[in-house]
């Protein structure tokens, strides 16, 4: 947090607060992401996933519980948890419990290194970039786990595609971040949007500063989406296919987690692709001669309300392709990891490089 | 290579044209279909946007011969018995009493103005058998059979799906049988009077008719 | 070295009865897994179960297991009267009831030689070709929903909707019709009728277009179905195959042309067949563009039989149908192109009682499906999910 001592006098102040030797000033800027993020989960991401889906296909969607429906996560949740938590007996019981809390904190320990704004970030990592993407990879294990521990047929061929399919993509994207790492020169993420921030707004971006960025872009974008195993890449709980994949035996409350934890890794990973190309908490708008747009709307309430806006742009297209788009095959899959998606990330790699070579 | 760059650019433009006709429909989210029956002369031009209905406050409204309930008037049953036996799944229940002769006043017309020569104590529908394939309603003589455009009548009580449609009460049944049964002894005796030997004939023959009662 | 088996493919191993299974790698020794797919799996189309024998993601063998939904048609057929039955076909293809009711009847009154009012005809064919088009938006969106794409689904459905709202405007039922009656109809069509069915007409040609852009033509629904369960058009004729299924091998075979009943004669339309350009002729995109083209087709036949339909003022459409059905003692077999193919009824009369002494069905979705086994050796799981869903069965009929 040392990075950005200028722009975050306030929180600074706030940070310092403390009673005795509590520092609750801390705590709240700490727990003002959390509590947003598990906001966002329970209403954002699955009511808005529900009317999305549901104005994409012609029709209305939750409207019963609240006005439009708006409170209809609060009643899932309260039916989830009056549900009878199933563990099957011929069940691994330890891997079966086990599962889903990897899963969720795997998804959710990224949010670490997220700057929220200029002063909003857990902890700022000079790795920050590289724990992003190393800490996503335990959610392999949460699926592993799941799948295996259930025993159940659909289930373990859910999570053994999964495996298959997190662990190739992260090829792709590792190398697609890597070429935003080259741009910025840092691998720590608030340095990474401190690169983009000025006065120009989203000129500044390094999808709009270089003309190479937009294919890593796109290559992290879709290797994003299997990552967090979203359409057209959902073949892991693929329903027509693999009934609920790996999740096919969790009931309850194990099956909200494994859900939070899903939406959770949505956010993360749209979160870390505004940082990487669309200059994170940095405000688009541009300073036009005396009208200062970007500075009106900079700082730190306004940084943690970019970032956020450009996360739901990206769930929002997220959830526009899985509305849209038949599954891939698991082989179609692979080839479009292998074949397609890593020789253009290396290609991109090399025309980076090139590009901040010479400039 | 010119294919694997040609199946890129496909995938490319394809997804698109699906992205866009998904988008258009959400923008059209704004407007809704209206609950306009098919017969209406403006059902096929409320067709953009959200269509569907939020059934207990709005619904579709059923056409005027829409099949779902089945119905009897009773007052203008006169217990032939053809809808019993015409049902394929036997969701029709009938009693029937023959009228005495002097109750044949009581017993009434139909609306078509036939006489009644039966009582229909019971006349039981289940409707959860019921599968609405109208053929009771094609055999019945007076039209009193009829399915009504009514189409939620969920219970929760399974037993609650059996209607009742008989005119009479079981106090009155048991009235009418007895009424009918003597009678008919009446009528066996005068006739054993007149012609001795033949007797025990009509007896016999009635039983049958009695039998539903009997079992009651 | 270790002779190895007789292998078929890279990641195909045979199982053979008599033999020991043979690997491929000596010392990498997998196991096959049994997977019970269905009863009640997402993709069976209702309770179809499927017994394969996988190989990781490939079904080295699958075998369909039938009878969940079997509700003894053929043997009811005998205690009940001949209209009684009409419903009950209904009840067996419930997609399709409209083109299941006018097989049954054509049947019957072939058997009594009796003659069909002309306006009846051609209300009979609006229905069915009505019913043919809500049917293959079902083929359609349960397809698409197979291979994941939820959407289509519901614009499917979305259009479904108004063909219901118009049949059961017409017959009283959304799906078990009981419309079409041996020697007539149920109820003369409303006045509006003809606007309104063609009203829907003008209605449902985009919707069609947007369906064929939205699903057809996505890349990856392409890629998903292109060149997956090819099946001969010989092999296909052997196993007796018939409607979509078989046009969708090459064969340009179709009961309306091939052998005309009701007044198709007089209709102009087209027996879409795959030309082999867009999809492998065999494969499941072309039983799916089969059915995509018979929509337009079906729509055709509807223009043209709302152009030439006699208008008949007080017209009576119970007027010829016999009091009671007692045919002379003999047998018949009567067939209609059914939206899933051939669907037969073999009738016989005993002439005395007034129910058949036997009725039994042809049905095409058991015959289409029989050649399951054969098209999923050696596939994927995934692909294994597009078989099915390319042959669109309705278990109704499969198990009747």
């Amino acid at each position: 947090m040392s990075s950005s001592p200028s722009l975050n006098t306030w929180s600074d102040a706030l940070s310092g607060f403390s009673i005795g030797w509590f520092p609750l000033g801390l705590v709240i800027v700490a727990a003002i992401p959390l509590v947003f993020i598990a906001l966002y989960a329970l209403t954002y991401g699955v009511y808005g996933e529900r009317k999305i889906s549901a104005f994409m296909q012609d029709r209305l969607g939750p409207m019963e519980v609240g006005f439009w429906g708006i409170l209809q996560t609060l009643a899932d949740i309260l039916k989830l948890l009056q549900k009878e938590d199933i563990v099957p007996t011929a069940a691994d019981k330890f891997l079966f419990v086990v599962g889903p809390g990897i899963l969720f904190v795997g998804s959710f320990l990224a949010f670490a290194v997220l700057p929220f704004g200029p002063a909003f970030i857990g902890a700022d990592l000079n790795v920050g970039l590289f724990y992003a993407v190393g800490i996503v990879a335990l959610e392999v294990v949460g699926i592993l786990a799941a799948g295996w521990g259930s025993n159940n047929k659909w289930a373990l061929y859910g999570a053994v595609r999964s495996v298959a399919q997190i662990v190739s993509y992260e090829i792709p994207a590792s190398i697609a971040l890597l070429c935003a790492a080259m741009l910025a020169g840092t691998l720590s993420m608030q340095q990474i949007t401190l690169m983009q921030a000025g006065p120009g707004g989203f000129m500044h971006w390094f999808l709009f500063t270089n003309p190479i960025a937009w294919l890593p872009f796109l290559i992290y974008f879709i290797s994003s989406l299997a990552e967090t195993n979203r359409a057209p890449f959902d073949i892991p709980e693929a329903e027509s296919e693999l009934v609920a994949g790996y999740f096919t035996e969790y009931s309850g409350m194990k099956f909200a987690v494994i859900f939070l934890a899903e939406y959770g890794s949505m956010f993360m990973v749209s979160a870390i692709i505004s940082i990487a190309f669309l200059g994170g908490w940095t405000s688009p708008l541009p300073n036009i001669g005396g009208l200062e747009l970007n500075t009106m709307t900079s700082g730190p309430v306004w940084g943690a309300f970019w970032i956020i806006m450009k996360g739901f742009f990206f769930i929002f297209v997220q959830m526009w392709l899985r509305w849209t788009l038949p599954r891939l095959r698991v082989d179609q899959l692979m080839y479009l990891c292998w074949k397609v998606l890593t020789p253009f990330s290396l290609i991109a790699f090399v025309l980076t490089a090139v590009w901040v070579i010479n400039h | 290579m010119s294919e694997y760059f040609s199946n890129i650019k496909t995938s490319a433009t394809t997804i698109a044209t699906g992205m866009t006709i998904t988008l258009k429909h959400f923008f059209n989210a704004v407007k809704r279909k209206g609950d306009a029956g098919i017969d209406d002369a403006d059902y096929f031009r409320q067709v953009d946007g959200l269509c569907t209905l939020q059934y207990p406050k709005e619904a579709i409204p059923t056409p005027p011969h829409g099949r779902y309930r089945l119905y009897c008037n009773i007052d203008d049953c006169i217990g032939c018995r053809q809808c019993e036996r015409a049902c394929p799944v036997e969701c029709i229940a009938i009693e029937t009493i023959k009228t005495t002769s002097d109750d044949l006043e009581a017993c009434g017309k139909t609306s078509g103005g036939q006489q009644k020569r039966m009582w229909v104590p019971v006349f039981d529908i289940d409707v959860a058998k019921c599968m609405t394939c109208g053929i009771c309603v094609s055999v019945c003589p007076t039209d009193c059979l009829y399915h009504t455009p009514v189409a939620d009548f969920s219970e929760f009580n399974v037993k609650n799906m059996l209607y009742h449609f008989g005119n009479l009460s079981k106090i009155e049944a048991e009235a009418k049988k007895k009424k009918l049964a003597e009678q008919q002894a009446q009528a066996a005796k005068e006739k054993a009077a007149a012609g001795g030997a033949p007797a025990a004939k009509p007896a016999p023959k009635s039983a049958p008719q009695q039998k539903p009662g009997d079992a009651q | 070295m270790q002779e190895l088996g007789k292998v078929e493919s890279n990641s195909t191993r045979i199982i053979r009865q008599d033999d020991k299974r043979v690997t491929i790698e000596k010392d990498l020794d997998t196991e096959h897994m049994v997977l019970s797919m269905g009863p009640q799996h997402p993709s069976t189309h209702g309770v179809l179960r499927l017994e394969c024998i996988t190989d990781g993601e490939v079904v080295v063998e699958a075998e369909p297991y039938l009878g969940y939904l079997h509700r003894c048609f053929e043997k009811h057929c005998e205690k009940i009267d001949y209209p009684a039955i009409v419903p009950y076909t209904d009840r067996m293809d419930y997609l399709a009831g409209m083109n299941s009711e006018l097989a049954y009847c054509i049947t019957v009154e072939k058997l009594l030689d009796i003659e069909i009012p002309r306006r009846v005809e051609f209300i009979r064919v609006i229905v069915s070709e009505l019913n043919r088009i809500a049917s293959h938006l079902v083929a359609i969106g349960t397809y698409a929903i197979d291979l994941g794409a939820f959407t289509p689904f519901l614009f499917c459905f979305r259009d479904r909707e108004h063909i219901m709202n118009l049949l059961e405007w017409i017959s009283g039922a959304r799906m078990l019709y009981n419309y079409i009656w041996i020697g007539g109809l149920a109820y003369d069509v409303p006045a509006d009728f003809k606007k309104r069915v063609d009203e829907f007409v003008t209605y449902f040609r985009p919707k069609a277009v947007e369906l064929y852009k939205l699903l057809t033509e996505n890349e990856i629904f392409v890629k998903r179905t292109y060149d997956i369960g090819i099946m001969p058009a010989d092999v296909a004729i052997n196993y007796g195959w018939s409607g979509p299924m078989l046009r969708g091998s090459g064969v340009k075979w179709d009961l309306r042309r091939n052998d005309p009943y009701s007044i198709y004669p007089e209709l102009d339309f087209e027996v879409p067949v795959p030309d082999g350009k867009f999809s492998v002729v065999g494969d499941c995109l072309s039983r799916h563009l089969v059915r995509a083209l018979e929509m337009e087709e079906s729509l055709r036949i509807i223009e043209q039989c709302l152009a030439k339909m006699p208008e008949e003022p007080n017209f009576n459409s119970r007027a010829l149908i016999p009091k009671k059905i007692r045919p002379k003692a003999g047998e018949v077999y009567g067939r209609a192109e059914n939206p899933r193919g051939e669907l037969g009824y073999y009738i016989v009369s005993d002439g005395k009682s007034t129910s058949p002494i036997r009725c039994k069905a042809r049905s095409s979705c058991f015959v289409n499906l029989s050649a399951m086994k054969d098209l999923s050796k050696g596939q994927l799981i995934p692909d294994l999910v597009a078989i099915i869903g390319s042959i669109d069965i309705v278990l109704g009929e499969v198990d009747r």
